[in-house]
């Protein structure tokens, strides 16, 4: 734990028990949609799916990164992971990325994806505003992987019609934003 | 349509057992089959048995995401 500089946090006026609760949620939320997205990925298959494989397959190593990223945070700030596996997942701050009753819908998984991204996007954004000038190492991170999750939800929905697009997929290594929290 | 008190609001707050409600802009709904509302806490800052208005005004969403879940009834004032 990072005792001075989690009392720096608590003295900008950050609820720091509350805020470690919120970075266990979308922790969780990072690692249970790394494990959907497993699923989901092994089912985008034929001429609509494998377009669409690639991508879900970024998003996900991406969210896993965010996962590792949030991690030394959390024990920083004086918190921890729960022992149990189910707990974790029961507390994720987004609901589960599910294959969806059809699983050759391609529109259908886009769905799920597109969702899960948003969900993700509003968790992000909320710790932003929460720690904007008064945390600023959770600041940093939550921005970066709020970078990486406007981009996911924008590359599915953008597969889903809602366009026009405004980029491409990207070119080079994969968390272009979190991965300075990686090294 | 069920009428509910602050008071009666308040006992449906998801513990023990109990059912898992919030009030927004006069209409109560029931969060209980949430993913997000389990135990009657949402995103370790809101409560369940409470009226949300304002806390919704501060959240990264707005009322369309309450909006799916059931409505229960209206919330009116106390006595």
């Amino acid at each position: 734990m990072a005792k001075v500089a989690r009392e720096m946090v608590e003295k900008a006026g950050v609820n720091v028990d509350q805020l470690l609760e919120l970075l266990v949620y979308n922790a969780a939320a990072e690692l249970t949609t790394f494990y959907y997205y497993t699923i989901l990925r092994a089912n985008l298959i034929g001429l609509e799916g494998e377009g669409v494989k690639e991508i879900a397959e970024v998003a996900r190593i991406e969210d896993r990164n965010h996962f590792e990223a949030l991690v030394p945070r959390i024990y920083e700030l004086g918190g921890k992971l729960p022992d149990d596996m189910k707990e974790f997942h029961d507390m994720s701050a987004c609901k589960p990325a599910r294959l969806p009753a059809d699983p050759t819908d391609v529109t259908a998984i886009l769905t799920v994806l597109v969702e899960a991204e948003r969900c993700a996007v509003r968790g992000y954004t909320h710790v932003c505003n929460l720690t904007a000038g008064k945390d600023h190492r959770t600041y940093d991170l939550s921005l970066a992987i709020l970078n990486e999750e406007i981009e996911h939800e924008s590359w599915f929905s953008e597969f889903l019609g809602e366009g026009p697009s405004g980029h491409f997929m990207r070119r080079g290594d994969t968390s272009p934003f979190v991965s300075k929290f990686l090294r | 349509m069920r009428t509910f008190t602050p008071d009666e609001l308040a006992l449906c707050d998801g513990r023990d057992g109990r059912p898992s409600y919030v009030a927004c802009d006069g209409t109560v709904y029931d969060v209980g089959e949430s993913f997000l509302w389990r135990r009657g806490r949402h995103m370790a800052e809101h409560e369940a048995g409470r009226d949300l208005t304002e806390e919704l005004a501060g959240a990264p969403h707005g009322a369309d995401l309450l909006e799916l879940c059931p409505v229960v009834g209206v919330l009116v004032a106390g006595a």
